[in-house]
């Protein structure tokens, strides 16, 4: 799938989403900014405040001039005020996704190799014991949801055993300098990113196994072992970069859905990113930071997506040239 | 190509444990009024109380009995992939079919729709929608009209399963049927979620089924049958369909599993009926007791039983796979 | 190139590298030294005295910055910015003599004016803690000399020194006098104050503070040279504490004896925070009191704490004062569980048992939809009244709702009963800021014009004995009409580590706030 294409279906669904954002809110019955902030914020504003919001947004305005407004804030980069954090909600968003996208990232990284190694192995011994039980074991990982291996890793290492940290992304105030300060941040990363590469790694793997074994059927593969070719070499070089392209379309999705797909984790180990803000603005009913957030990861999603039809078209030639 | 479903399943050692699993978890779910002695919803005052022969699973933090919580749970679990699973493969087909066979701008259209979808992050949408819109259905109307179409998909659905998967396909029939009917109350309250659900999961399906639609369009033998006067219907209906059979099962079953892992992870963060049991909500509920010792009869049965029902479906699944590609064929290893 | 072993044992080198250079950390002892405080829910506002959070812990945050006049250790009132203090029965005033050495922050000294300033500033911008207008407040401040000032009452007050001089904080001068809007003044002068510790950091996103002491605090240095309070929640909080990340945090009433069992001194709170069932008094028909009667018959008050706190909570006296307090009243209607009674009542206002089980009057089936919210496990709470209440006929519909958006709709009067919890339950001027008050923790009930009347007039008596008699006597009154039904008082604890003996007081921090954490304790008092 082609990238000026591409391009024009992600712009369609950012705007599908924009608009969304700007009319849920105002077709609700009652005051736009009761609907907007949600009734518990606007008793606990003051006065000016409410004032000010209401005349940033144009909210005693028509519709139309109101969309415009929006449209204005948007590009000017204001999002909205949180008013379960008192802070702009641009502020809160990015004072919190460089820990989402360290999680998400290292996490996406290590699972999407670790599939790719562990599916080409299997493949390549298939039917034999290692195979056998690394694909039922994988089978079985896969079912069980995020949150659930968060907490039972969690009440094993951290509660039980005590070994790591219980929350947090870093010991609050601790005054650590340099390296010291990186590996205790690593020390609070290990038990949510052992979390979710575990939840994620089936799904690489069975991708790659899949596509392997299919490769391993192909012509050429009996021509390079005819050509006496030593194993790893077809394994890895031939046969195992063929059969990326499944896994790779696959994370270039996980890649878009990289941010929101932390969510559970997040909470469960009160790791502080978007995850865990989308959680407390939906306690809080904070509505101007749930459709911050839904704004900020469409762009993500959106971007992403971009970044990996870009590189797939370069990485696999057969794709460019089948259009 | 005719791939018969149910042999795949069946001759496959992973589609048998899979079944084998799911019909447990269907059985429990079906029977649970018989096989409990509490409601799960009562509370009593024997707190945290150890298994014993009168609470098997012991009790919660205000003394409602486990067990009975857990095998209740599974209704809901089932109720909402099972029907989400209907409705997201209907929509797909139908729209997956309509689309290759009408073509032109109709076509161009939805593909970009399903695309635009595929790309949106669905557990933010889903919060945010559930923020404005109470999920529960009270409205009489409304209540009838999904009343209406659950009945029309079920029946659609079950004579397209009793036809071709013979025996399987009752065996799949039946406990649906025996579980709508069970849990009535439990649709009024999560039917808002399932239509929801339903809506962010046809696009998969539509995809590939458009893509099967047109090779077959192209496929000699309609033009054949078209030329012997057939309507667009009865081409959808008595050649189309039937090969498109393997597809939509697979489809079904993937929608099963997706919408069983949403449903739990949207009742651990909260959202839904509190009313309504489900695994998902209590390990909600056993997390805030985790420093005691009482999650390994509270939150690892229910972790497991949630568990072992997507693995259950994953294999049945996985089972299948080889029928639509069958290059997965063979037993035999590379490694020589 | 590669082979299955090489891949397993690259990623075992990995974590192996990783592990061993992390684990170092935690047991290196820091330069200051800190104490570290959890709370569940992290942010609780900025500290100063209008932006910190109208509730017990919002206070508590700005105490260790702000001092009072007076201030009350385990159980008695001790000096803090006033080192001694009268009263002048002849003026109805109050003269303090203030401490001499008394520093801001910023060096500037503290003088007599900042007592009438912050009197006067506090008057035109009202604090939601203390009340300075009406016949509760002050009509005038007095500089006498630069150490001693005196305080002009409207009318006798009899809680004084608890309400006003015991929780107002002073401000400085020289920095507030040019605040116009004081609930945007959010800059880092806004927390400069008289009292043991200074902000040094507050982090909003992450819900956490960090105080560092104050050298030249006029009572002496404090014992711990950091505060630290860090956002954690409830189900992993005493492993926090057991690993030493924590000193001291709330803990649930499962966890005494393990905590105890690690070495840790566990306090437990003298009742002073009650859960309620709120009720619409203003619509049908739950206007009538005899229907309110009815509904607190109809619950079943031990059991519910039996099955909901598990225990750990005694049932709530209808007088709304706890069991514990000198105050109480134990000769009132406790409307003890009685269903059956409950019926009868129910039955004399014309309601009849229809054959669904629901009651009904003129072909209407009474029916009630009751809010409650996530927190404090009242959920579970709500869940039980529900079955309760059915029991005896009255349809009950539960909605769970999170707490804020509950304010609001109480705020709103748009609800038929709702659970409720506060605290302050020590003093009795807490009885007319929750019985007759305007806010919405209060029963908001001004229709009975003697408990208006006793209410008002008890603040201002100021013989104990004759107050005692209007107190209970306001009790029984309000026993009687029942605008809010006290569900129960839970047993609250804490657990230290020791390094710092913090302790509850007697009537809880100023204006009965039940948490430990009294500043003085920081002090060595």
């Amino acid at each position: 799938m082609f990238t000026r294409q591409n391009l024009i279906i992600y712009l369609v669904a950012l705007l599908i989403i924009l608009t969304l954002n700007f009319l849920l809110p105002r077709m609700m019955p009652g005051n736009p900014i009761i609907a907007i902030y949600g009734d518990v914020a606007v008793v606990q504003m003051s006065p000016e405040l409410e004032a000010e919001l209401t005349e940033r947004f144009s909210l005693d305005q028509s519709l139309g001039r109101q969309f415009v407004s929006y449209w204005a804030a948007l590009f000017r980069g204001d999002l909205g005020y949180s008013y379960a954090y008192n802070a702009p909600v641009a502020e809160v968003i990015f004072g919190r996704l460089p820990w989402t996208l360290l999680l998400a990232g290292l996490a996406l990284v290590i699972s999407t190799i670790m599939g790719i190694l562990l599916g080409i192995e299997s493949g390549w011994r298939r039917g034999k014991r290692l195979d056998g039980s690394l694909l039922t074991g994988m089978i079985t990982l896969s079912g069980f949801p995020d949150f659930l291996l968060g907490i039972l890793l969690l009440l094993l290492f951290a509660v039980n055993l005590q070994l790591l940290p219980l929350f947090g992304a870093e010991s609050a105030y601790s005054d650590l300098g340099g390296f010291q300060r990186l590996a205790d941040i690593g020390k609070h990363l290990l038990l949510p990113l052992v979390t979710l590469v575990l939840a994620r790694v089936s799904g690489g793997y069975l991708l790659t196994r899949n596509a392997f074994i299919g490769e391993l059927k192909e012509p050429y593969i009996l021509l390079a072992r005819a050509k006496g070719l030593k194993q790893e070499t077809i394994r890895y070089r031939h046969a195992g970069r063929n059969s990326l392209l499944p896994v790779m379309t696959r994370t270039g999705v996980l890649l878009g859905l990289m941010v929101t797909g932390v969510l559970f984790v997040e909470i469960v180990f009160s790791y502080p990113g978007i995850g865990l803000a989308t959680y407390e603005a939906l306690t809080y009913r904070d509505y101007p930071l749930l459709q911050g957030l839904l704004l900020v990861s469409a762009i993500c999603v959106l971007t992403a997506n971009f970044i990996a039809d870009l590189f797939y078209s370069k990485v696999d030639p057969r794709v460019s040239y089948a259009r | 190509m005719h791939v018969d479903p149910k042999r795949e399943v069946v001759q496959s050692k992973g589609g048998r444990i899979g079944m084998a699993l799911l019909l447990i978890v269907v059985f429990l779910a079906m029977f649970a009024p018989l096989l409990t002695t509490y409601e799960p919803l009562e509370q009593t005052v024997q707190i945290f109380a150890a298994p014993s022969w009168e609470h098997p699973l012991g009790t919660n933090h205000v003394g409602q009995d486990i067990w009975s919580q857990l095998v209740y749970a599974a209704r809901t679990s089932l109720l909402v992939g099972l029907l989400v699973a209907v409705f997201s493969t209907v929509l797909s087909a139908l729209i997956g079919t309509s689309a290759a066979l009408i073509g032109g701008v109709y076509d161009r259209i939805v593909m970009r729709l399903v695309d635009a979808f595929i790309i949106i992050p669905i557990i933010i949408l889903l919060i945010l929608l559930s923020v404005y819109f109470n999920p529960n259905l009270s409205s009489g109307p409304l209540l009838i009209g999904i009343g209406v179409l659950i009945v029309i998909a079920v029946i659609g659905i079950s004579l397209y399963a009793v036809r071709n998967l013979g025996w399987v396909g009752m065996l799949i029939v039946c406990p649906l049927i025996a579980l709508v009917l069970l849990s009535r109350d439990i649709i009024q309250s999560t039917g808002g979620l399932i239509i929801i659900l339903a809506l962010l999961c046809w696009q998969g399906g539509a995809r590939v089924v458009r893509a099967q639609a047109l090779s077959l369009k192209e496929n000699a033998y309609i033009s054949a049958v078209q030329g012997f006067g057939a309507s667009i219907r009865y081409i959808i209906r008595r050649h189309i369909i039937p090969e498109l059979g393997p597809l939509l099962v697979a489809d079904f079953i993937f929608c099963v599993r997706r919408a069983v892992f949403l449903q739990a992870g949207l009742a651990f963060i909260g959202i839904g009926d509190p009313n309504v049991v489900s695994w998902g909500s209590m390990i909600s509920d056993a997390r805030d007791w985790i420093f005691l010792d009482v999650w390994v009869w509270w939150l690892l049965p229910a972790g497991i039983a949630l568990s072992v029902t997507i693995v259950a479906v994953t294999l049945i699944g996985y089972s299948l796979e080889p029928a639509l590609d069958p290059r997965l064929r063979g037993e035999v290893s590379a490694q020589n | 190139m590669y082979r299955f072993k090489h891949v397993v044992l690259f990623m075992l080198s990995v974590l192996l590298l990783v592990f061993p250079a992390c684990s170092g950390t935690s047991t290196e002892p820091s330069a200051v030294y800190s104490y570290v405080i959890a709370d569940p829910t992290g942010d609780w506002g900025y500290p100063s005295p209008y932006l910190r959070y109208a509730r017990g812990p919002g206070y508590i945050r700005s105490s260790f910055i702000f001092d009072t006049l007076v201030w009350r250790d385990k159980s008695q009132f001790t000096p803090a910015l006033a080192k001694e203090w009268s009263y002048d029965e002849a003026d109805n005033a109050y003269v303090f003599k203030l401490q001499q050495n008394a520093r801001w922050h910023d060096g500037m000294p503290f003088t007599a004016d900042d007592v009438a300033f912050t009197v006067e500033y506090l008057k035109e911008h009202p604090d939601p803690f203390v009340t300075l207008l009406g016949p509760s407040g002050i009509s005038r401040a007095e500089v006498v000399d630069e150490h001693t000032v005196k305080l002009y009452l409207e009318s006798e007050y009899a809680p004084f020194l608890y309400e006003v001089a015991g929780t107002m904080v002073i401000l400085p001068e020289h920095i507030w006098k040019s605040v116009d809007n004081p609930m945007s003044f959010d800059s880092p002068e806004a927390v400069i104050g008289t009292g043991p510790y200074m902000l040094a950091d507050y982090n909003k996103a992450q819900g956490t503070y960090l105080y560092k002491a104050f050298d030249d605090y006029y009572q002496g240095k404090p014992i711990a040279d950091q505060i630290v309070f860090v956002k954690v929640s409830d189900e992993v909080v005493t492993s926090a504490l057991i690993q030493g990340e924590v000193n001291a945090a709330s803990i649930l009433p499962e966890m005494v004896n393990a905590m105890k069992a690690n070495d840790f001194a566990v306090i437990s709170c003298p009742y002073g925070w009650c859960a309620k069932l709120t009720i619409n008094h203003k619509i049908e028909p739950l206007n009538d009191k005899k229907f309110r009667q009815a509904m607190a018959y109809a619950i079943d008050r031990q059991k519910l704490v039996d099955v909901t706190q598990r225990g750990h909570a005694i049932p709530g006296s209808q007088g709304l004062l706890p069991p514990n307090n000198r105050w109480y009243n134990p000769d009132i209607e406790q409307y003890n569980y009685d269903p059956g009674k409950a019926r009868q009542l129910l039955s004399e206002l014309g309601y009849e048992l229809s054959n669904n089980g629901y009651l009904s009057k003129d072909g209407e089936i009474l029916e009630l939809d009751l809010i409650t919210q996530t927190a404090y496990g009242f959920k579970d709470v709500g869940q039980f009244i529900k079955d309760n209440l059915e029991d005896v006929g009255i349809k009950t519909n539960l909605i769970v709702m999170e707490g804020k958006s509950l304010d609001a709709k109480v705020e709103a009067w748009d609800f038929d009963i709702s659970i409720y919890g506060h605290g302050g339950l020590y003093e009795p001027s807490i009885l007319p800021k929750v019985i007759t008050g305007q806010g919405f923790n209060s029963a908001r009930y001004t229709s009975n014009d003697k408990l208006n009347r006793i209410l008002e007039d008890q603040l201002h008596e100021m013989d104990p004995d004759t107050r005692l008699q209007l107190v209970q006597e306001a009790q029984a009154l309000y026993a009687e009409d029942i605008p809010a039904i006290t569900l129960y008082y839970p047993d609250w604890y804490w657990a230290h580590d020791g390094t710092v003996d913090i302790y509850y007081s007697d009537e809880g921090v100023a204006s009965g706030i039940p948490i430990p954490l009294n500043k003085a304790a920081f002090l060595g008092k």
